[in-house]
């Protein structure tokens, strides 16, 4: 299934190194935060993503073609986003294969940084940041740093997939979800999900510059979140508001 | 003769109620977000992101308006199209998105919605949290 995706190492890839990935999903909470740890931390581009299960889309940086899904990293960190939303079918080969290729890589561990969708998302200032983990050792770790845990519920999308295929290899695998609004770019949530970043691991960014470009950022971002709630929709992604039955 | 009038008649309706049927399958379905660009240079205005929500009592409109003057918001209703705009705090080019080989300048954001059942509008209220919009009208009984 795998096959059809092939990931292309531009430089040298760090092992042991952590792995954050920001999808456009709920909110761009994993694409704004991911996006901004890049270019705060200055990471290069040591990889990109190349599969026929993509739209034939190039993005053109400074004149030069980059594919939309890419691979940044220095010496302790890889970071893996996309520019453009992953057609919904696409989504199982490339969280595979972003799996696969993590361990290969000897990924300390993986974080997925995303939202949550709340209803009344305007009416709260500071949104609360959930955690969510592949085995019991990284929810005690959660716990420890005073993070809290998201207990009961359903994840869609790619987290749900990075969690799932990471566990069936004993990858650990973090998933930092944001309370974020469904269709609209939350920077603010973006935010917060850096700040508890921070208390979980060596990734430390200044979120002040971020908030402070939220509004310009929610106006840039209207056509990927536009694009990305299509995939939404396809992938049901409704059904994070679902309550699971446990009897 | 008459019976074939008659079928004809029958596909004729059948044809008609189809056509209804696809035109307002077109308005159910109608994106709040249309496909094509998400601006329109010839009136200097970026297309806001927003949201419709029917419930049993209400229509609940939300639009995400950044980086909007809010005093010079506007919101209108004709009929069941609502217009909400809005005043950019400073205009913005293509050249400051790094596009250079298109040319214009917005200084509106823009947002239109079809209300999709009958909405009482003279009941319409409007409230604003962090430039996120949200305008609500009571759903028309039936008899209304």
């Amino acid at each position: 299934m795998s096959e059809s995706v092939k990931i292309v190492e531009k430089e040298t890839v760090p092992s042991e190194a952590t792995m954050i990935i920001g999808l456009p999903d709920v909110g761009l909470v994993g694409l704004i935060s991911t996006s901004y740890i890049i270019s705060e931390l200055n990471l290069k581009e040591i990889g990109y993503m190349d599969s026929d299960l993509l739209p034939t889309v190039v993005v053109l940086h400074k004149g030069l073609p980059h594919s939309p899904l890419r691979i940044y990293g220095n010496q302790n960190l890889i970071a893996v986003i996309s520019e453009m939303a992953i057609p919904a079918p696409s989504i199982y080969p490339i969280m595979q294969k972003i799996v696969e290729w993590a361990e290969t890589k000897k990924v300390k561990r993986i974080i997925s940084m995303g939202g949550i969708p709340i209803q009344n998302r305007q009416t709260i200032t500071e949104p609360k940041v959930f955690g969510a983990a592949s085995n019991q050792e990284q929810i005690d770790m959660l716990h420890k740093k005073g993070l809290k845990i998201m207990k009961e519920g359903y994840i869609v999308g790619p987290q749900a997939l990075s969690m799932r295929y990471s566990s069936n290899r004993k990858l650990s695998v973090i998933a930092l979800l944001a309370q974020s609004f469904y269709n609209y770019p939350d920077p603010e949530a973006a935010a917060m999900v850096l700040k508890e970043l921070a208390k979980i691991s060596e990734i430390k960014v200044d979120i002040s510059k971020l908030l402070e470009k939220g509004e310009e950022i929610r106006l840039k971002a209207r056509d990927i979140m536009k694009r990305t709630q299509q995939e939404m929709n396809r992938m049901k992604k409704s059904q994070e508001y679902d309550l699971p039955l446990y009897v | 003769m008459s019976e074939n009038q008659r079928r004809l008649s029958i596909f004729d309706v059948m044809g008609e109620s189809m056509d209804e049927f696809e035109a307002w399958a077109d308005e159910v379905m109608e994106s709040p977000f249309p496909e094509g660009p998400s601006w329109n240079d010839d009136v200097c205005c970026l297309y806001a992101l927003c949201n419709v929500f029917v419930t049993p009592r209400e229509v609940i409109i939300t639009a995400d308006l950044p980086n909007i003057e809010p005093e010079t918001a506007k919101v209108e209703v004709d009929e069941n199209l609502l217009e909400i705009k809005a005043q950019m705090k400073k205009k913005l080019r293509f050249a400051d998105l790094g596009i250079y080989y298109r040319q214009g300048e917005f200084s509106s954001l823009r947002c239109q919605v079809r209300i999709p059942v009958p909405v009482n509008t003279s009941k319409m209220t409007i409230s604003c949290r962090e430039r996120i919009w949200e305008i609500r009208f009571p759903r028309k009984k039936r008899q209304q």
